[in-house]
């Protein structure tokens, strides 16, 4: 079921200052986040991205096109106390502490003023910033912010979490910190929708997938579906090169004289492994499946599009 | 009306720790400087020259820092991001406003109030004057900080930080001399001319019909009546000017 569905967004900026003309951001976006589920969005730098989060919280609004949330068509962004969103790069009150600042936050999303102390002190402790919880937030590093931010956008335990870069600025320890507790969030049952450029931790926190690309959506689905297509074959072996009548692999031979051979059709995996089990002259080593990454998998659906492009112009 | 208290803790929480509130200081340095040096060379009453010049100084630097305080805490919460959080939890926009006014408001009336109450040490160390029309008269001075604040808003909300602190200090000054440019456009005989100052004059907020400086201390105190009209007509046209904000950034997109 969906929890959030965004259905024909356009947008569009106007450029200049004599002579208006419009630039278009998002053209036809249409895509659904399912309940209970983490979804990457991904794209280029100006691929409209913000801008699409920023027309889930209202900040914006499409020239055209609507967001339906839990079945309710949105005409002012989501409901508050049902989402929690972090901005990119947020820095707010430099003057107050993160102490004060999630205080505040935490009674604006109406959580009572008696327990908020002890949440405050639980989301420090698990976004790891005790240290400066009752410092300036003008003192704190821009990964402690960050994590700041994380805990604002989570202090009230909401359904739908909208998260934009929340892994940029932060260290390995930072990341793998913020990657449990959002994954911690998931089980919890609430459903994630998130950009970020670092493709590897976005592979290892989502299960669906949705890449924009110069503001229309490329593609939207599951994980896998998107990684598949990429996945190759590896077979190791040692003797005499068998594989030779085979034009579509990939060959490569190691120091100590093992065969490395990769392939993406799997007849020719098939056939080339019965061949090797049969000839005496070669010693099979292992078989191993290579699945493509997330990052070579948006690589070669933004190329292919550029190619596409190209090819009809 | 929660969320509206909550945001306005958090506006001035964040205010009252802005360098900028600390220009309260300058101003009671400057005071006692400018007191030593009047007791030192004017022969008679020397209270009422500090009176004057301090309250003129608070209205002065009250409604510059006002301008400062109010559209730097709007364009910092925009470039910090954090006006997005906010926004993302409360349903309707004008609750921003009128919190961060709140807020504001607050931060300044402590200010003008310790700014007040060191003038009024002063004026009592030299002599006596009428107390009731100076504290009417610095009542009155708080409720045209109140409206710079409004103004600020609307301007900063809506424009750059340069443009905002011009445009609020173009209102800031023309509105002190409302009843001038309508008689500019009384004398001239051009019809839009005419229009332009006539719309001026009642588009503009007129600070100097809610000024009781000239009469503090001079006079026992000012009627009562005349005292509420007075706060009538500043809160219609905080209201009013709270409503044009609230108007235009409700439609605002914050990109």
């Amino acid at each position: 079921m969906s929890l959030i569905d965004i259905q024909s967004l356009h947008f569009s900026v106007p450029t200049g200052h004599i002579i208006q003309k419009r630039k278009t951001i998002l053209n036809d976006v249409s895509f659904s986040v399912k309940q209970g589920t983490s979804t990457a969005y991904l794209g280029t730098n100006g691929a409209g991205k913000t801008s699409t989060f920023r027309i889930l919280c209202g900040l914006v609004r499409p020239n055209s096109g609507q967001v339906i949330f839990d079945g309710e068509v949105m005409r002012q962004g989501l409901p508050p106390k049902r989402f929690g969103f972090m901005p990119e790069h947020p820095y707010f009150y430099k003057n107050l502490t993160p102490h004060e600042l999630l205080t505040g936050l935490g009674k604006l999303s109406g959580l009572s003023s008696q327990g908020l102390p002890q949440i405050i002190d639980n989301w420090a402790e698990k976004l790891d910033f005790t240290q400066v919880l009752h410092q300036r937030l003008s003192t704190c590093s821009k990964g402690q912010a960050q994590r700041v931010g994380l805990a604002q956008a989570l202090i009230h335990q909401p359904d739908f979490i909208l998260l934009d870069e929340p892994l940029s600025g932060l260290d390995p320890i930072g990341r793998a910190c913020v990657r449990s507790v959002i994954q911690d969030e998931i089980k919890r049952g609430a459903t994630l929708l998130f950009s970020s450029h670092i493709l590897s931790d976005a592979e290892a926190m989502c299960d669906q997938v949705v890449v924009l690309q110069d503001g229309s959506i490329r593609y939207a689905g599951d994980i896998h579906s998107l990684l598949s297509p990429d996945a190759k074959w590896l077979i190791q072996a040692q003797g005499k090169p068998v594989w030779a009548q085979y034009s579509d692999l990939e060959i490569t031979q190691t120091l100590d004289g093992t065969w490395q051979i990769r392939g993406a059709n799997m007849q020719t995996r098939d056939a080339l492994l019965q061949q090797l089990l049969s000839s005496e002259d070669t010693v099979l080593i292992s078989v191993q499946t290579e699945q493509g990454t997330l990052e070579s998998a948006f690589l070669h659906l933004l190329q292919s599009k550029e190619e596409n492009d190209a090819s009809h112009s | 009306m929660q969320a509206i208290l909550n945001i306005a803790k958090l506006s001035f929480a964040d205010a009252i720790r802005n360098k900028v509130a600390y220009g309260v200081f300058t101003f009671l340095l400057l005071l006692l400087a400018t007191a030593s040096a009047l007791a030192s060379v004017t022969m008679g009453r020397t209270e009422l020259m500090i009176l004057d010049l301090g309250l003129g100084g608070i209205s002065i630097l009250g409604n510059l820092m006002a301008m400062i305080i109010t559209i730097q805490s709007l364009q910092q919460e925009r470039e910090s991001r954090t006006l997005y959080v906010l926004m993302t939890r409360l349903q309707g926009r004008w609750k921003y406003l009128v919190g961060k006014f709140l807020g504001l408001a607050a931060v300044l009336s402590i200010q003008i109030i310790i700014m007040c109450a060191v003038l009024a040490a002063c004026i009592d160390f030299f002599g006596q004057i009428f107390w009731l029309s100076f504290v009417q008269a610095s009542l009155m001075t708080l409720f045209e900080v109140y409206i710079i604040i409004a103004v600020a808003l609307l301007f900063a909300q809506s424009s750059s930080l340069f443009l905002a602190i011009l445009l609020t200090l173009a209102v800031d000054i023309s509105a002190r001399f409302t009843f001038v440019i309508q008689q500019l456009g009384e004398q001239s005989e051009n019809l839009i001319v005419q229009g332009f100052t006539q719309s001026m004059y009642y588009v503009l907020p007129n600070l100097e019909a809610i000024n009781l400086r000239n009469q503090a201390g001079y006079m026992a105190h000012i009627p009562w009546h005349e005292l509420g009209l007075m706060m009538l007509y500043a809160g219609s046209e905080l209201a009013f000017i709270l409503l044009i904000a609230s108007l235009i950034f409700e439609r605002k997109n914050l990109s």
